[in-house]
């Protein structure tokens, strides 16, 4: 049967992931001008984001409406209106007032889980600290798909903070369960071997992975990890691990550049591998069509989780 | 009051004695053990078969009195000792205020006066306010009676202030007692830094942030010659230092928790706060490291770090909760039915570590039931067995990783200096239905 949250795909079976792929394809194809669902009529969604977000929570809101759902915001500052209630306590509050689903995005690992599971209605993660990401993981697959790829016995190359990634997380268990492959690289600092799961290969040298990759799928270094000292600086990093005109020979002839956004251009890529890109294969980058897709796996998963529940 | 166990069986290794005894007990002292006393003009119990052993002496707990009330009292957390079978306990001086001065060490005496269920050592700050920038006051300390000195969970990172209070602390004769983190590798972190713990996007705390503190420790004491005593090891590059120090004969003790020896960094899964602490559980292969070293005698002591929560604190999300879980109150019958039945542990081994070996490191009375010792002892119903339910618990903390595991080697009597602190669950001051003096003149049978 279907979760009742998405907060995680370490335990979505792979036909949930296909269904909500094949729906996200339903609503891209039928996405035309002035089209209307109703999937969502009458239902109210919390959108709860205790982190910023731009797109993210943007997606998540646009796919409601698109679903002919209501929003409703419900972040820190209005928080504070109900101060010395907790978290919990404001839940609640918002579910006997007519919430129907909540969005939630928040710094710390498993507390939505925790509030999640004292209530009956579904939780959808917007991101999750460092824990998981689970819609960025699957507008990823929904893309590479969407390219016509088979997800099977594709190398997927992923560079860049692991260890801080929900991202990467998300994808340990999303391209295993369609049998993609992953390599990953950084330095040690962002790779802990603990961290790599079994099956997954890990290098701490760009250039030794890069040919291997039918996709190479970039990961953004917070400018925290600097201040923290994690790294000598952005620099440094980009020296070693940034995708530039020179590494970008290394790849297959075809391989593609997936990021989640925002893109540091400098850091994770070189402004002239993507001004090179652009003009000469502008077909390589999905980073667009990450952002777009995002819109309808989001529908896809509101449309599975939230409508699936309607009485 | 004066009387005499019959028909139990004691373990006293430090007595030398193994197997059926009759304890005669006068004045709150042991008068004699022998295989039978004869006739005696005092009350009698009756212990049909069951295991005495001198009383638990938990040398690192959380009393949390005072300022932290909602957590535990000292009367809360005494009352638990004595329902775990523990005589005498050293409470850790990360109190509010911290226990760096007379007044605050005098104050927790006092109360532990008057709970008067356990005998409370205070362990005392090493550096002012555990602030970790200069040595508390530790001569007027020591005139109060502390028995080591440690600012436990705030660990000193001044390599030249632990050697100066090491140095100190050793004009007075008292052992310095280290929680080992070098914070500036593990600072932030909330789960070891295993498969587990990264998989769930929580920050770590790397077993070399306490391998690096061992190592210095060890080579401070070396250069200092002070009492040196490791609390809570947790890795098996730990118990390695320590085997390395046996070698170049530096004089160290070491203790380990029960939780590690019986639980991995797995029980973390799901965010189980219950499991959150410092050290965090780490992995199988610490474990069984922990475990060869408690067996071998690298590791001495058996200590709980019972360290309460209240529940709305346990129960906020897993960064923000604080560190900790009780123990008290599963300690021995974990040891009991994890590694005494088990064959991992003799009967004696369980006696040295959980009563003998810590009652030396901390220079206390206890750990023996040789005629002239305090009466202080605990009888097991070795066979009974029960379940974990932290509802049950004195303690007010419940934050338990063990609920609902099935145990055997339950205390049923615990005595502090002659005088029956619990019996069957029940804790004198705390329960309705406790045995009176009366009792026990009328010769009513307690078992």
């Amino acid at each position: 049967m279907f979760p009742k949250d998405l907060l995680s795909l370490e335990n979505i079976p792979l036909e949930v992931m296909e269904d909500i792929l094949d729906r996200a394809a339903y609503y891209k194809h039928h996405d035309v001008e002035g089209a209307f669902f109703s999937t969502l009529k009458g239902k109210n969604i919390a959108v709860s984001f205790w982190e910023p977000s731009t797109r993210t929570r943007s997606s998540f809101e646009l796919a409601v409406q698109k679903l002919g759902g209501n929003t409703i915001r419900y972040s820190p500052e209005m928080a504070s209106e109900y101060k010395g209630e907790t978290i919990e306590d404001t839940i609640r509050t918002l579910i006997s007032i007519g919430i129907n689903a909540f969005i939630f995005r928040h710094s710390s690992p498993g507390l939505v889980g925790r509030i999640a599971r004292m209530v009956d209605i579904p939780f959808i993660s917007g991101g999750e600290g460092c824990y998981q990401h689970p819609t960025q993981a699957l507008l990823d697959l929904f893309t590479l798909r969407e390219r016509g790829l088979n997800l099977h016995g594709l190398r997927v190359v992923m560079v860049g903070d692991i260890l801080h990634s929900r991202v990467a997380r998300s994808h340990f268990y999303a391209l295993s369960a369609f049998g993609a492959g992953l390599t990953l690289v950084a330095p040690p600092v962002f790779l802990p071997p603990e961290l790599v799961p079994p099956g997954v290969d890990s290098s701490h040298r760009l250039e030794d992975t890069l040919p291997r990759g039918d996709v190479v799928y970039l990961l953004r270094i917070q400018g925290e990890r600097q201040e923290k000292g994690l790294i000598p600086s952005l620099r440094e990093y980009a020296a070693l691990f940034g995708l530039n005109e020179v590494r970008l020979l290394l790849l297959k002839e075809n391989a593609l550049i997936m990021h989640p956004g925002p893109v540091n251009i400098g850091v994770e890529i070189s402004y002239d591998a993507i001004k090179m890109l652009h003009k000469e294969q502008p077909g390589r980058i999905l980073i667009q069509d990450q952002v777009k897709n995002g819109l309808y796996v989001r529908m896809a998963v509101l449309d599975l989780l939230v409508a699936g529940k309607v009485n | 009051m004066d009387l005499l166990l019959k028909g139990g069986n004691l373990c006293d290794p430090r007595a030398s004695w193994e197997g059926p005894a009759e304890i005669l007990v006068r004045k709150g002292r042991v008068e004699a053990v022998s295989p039978s006393i004869g006739p005696v003009d005092v009350p009698i119990i009756e212990l049909h078969g069951k295991t005495v052993l001198p009383g638990l002496v938990d040398m690192h707990v959380h009393l949390r009195e005072p300022g932290g009330e909602a957590a535990e009292t000292i009367a809360s957390g005494c009352a638990a000792a004595a329902a775990g079978g523990f005589t005498a306990v050293a409470c850790m001086p990360n109190t509010s205020p911290a226990l760096d001065d007379r007044e605050a060490v005098a104050c927790v005496r006092q109360r532990a006066d008057s709970a008067g269920l356990a005998r409370v050592y205070p362990i005392g700050a090493l550096t002012r306010g555990l602030g970790g920038k200069e040595m508390s006051a530790m001569w007027n300390l020591a005139q109060e009676g502390v028995k080591g000195f440690s600012d436990d969970g705030m660990p000193v990172i001044d390599g030249g202030l632990m050697l100066r209070a090491m140095q100190f602390a050793l004009l007075l004769g008292l052992p310095v007692i280290s929680h080992c983190e070098d914070l500036s590798i593990s600072s932030g972190g909330v789960v070891h830094a295993g498969t587990c713990g990264y998989r769930q996007g929580l920050p770590v705390i790397p077993s070399v942030s306490e391998a690096v503190m061992v190592a210095r420790e060890l080579l401070l004491q070396k250069h200092t010659g002070a009492r040196l005593h490791l609390a809570h090891v947790s890795t098996r590059e730990s118990v390695a230092l320590l085997r390395w120090a046996a070698g170049e004969g530096i004089n160290v003790t070491a203790e380990v928790t029960p939780h590690p020896l019986f639980l991995t960094e797995e029980a973390v899964e799901g965010f189980n706060t219950d499991a959150k602490m410092n050290p965090p559980l780490r992995s199988p292969s610490d474990r069984e490291a922990l475990l060869e070293a408690l067996r071998g005698g690298l590791i001495t002591v058996v200590a709980t770090d019972h360290a309460p929560h209240s529940l709305p604190d346990k129960e906020k999300d897993f960064l923000s909760a604080p560190f900790g879980v009780v123990g008290l109150e599963t300690a021995l019958p974990l040891l009991w039915t994890m590694l005494v039945e088990r064959g991992l542990l003799s009967r004696a081994e369980l006696v040295n570590c959980l009563s003998a070996n810590p009652a030396a490191v901390l220079g206390v009375p206890g750990g023996t039931l040789a005629p002239g010792a305090p009466a202080d002892l605990v009888v097991v119903d070795s066979g009974k067995e029960f379940t974990v339910d932290r509802e049950n618990f004195y303690s007010r903390g419940k934050n338990t990783p063990f609920q609902g595991w099935r145990l055997r080697g339950l205390p049923v009597l615990t005595m502090v200096g002659g005088d029956i602190k619990m019996w069957k669950g029940r804790v004198k001051g705390f329960s309705s239905h406790f045995p009176e003096t009366d009792a026990l003149i009328t010769g009513r049978e307690l078992f």
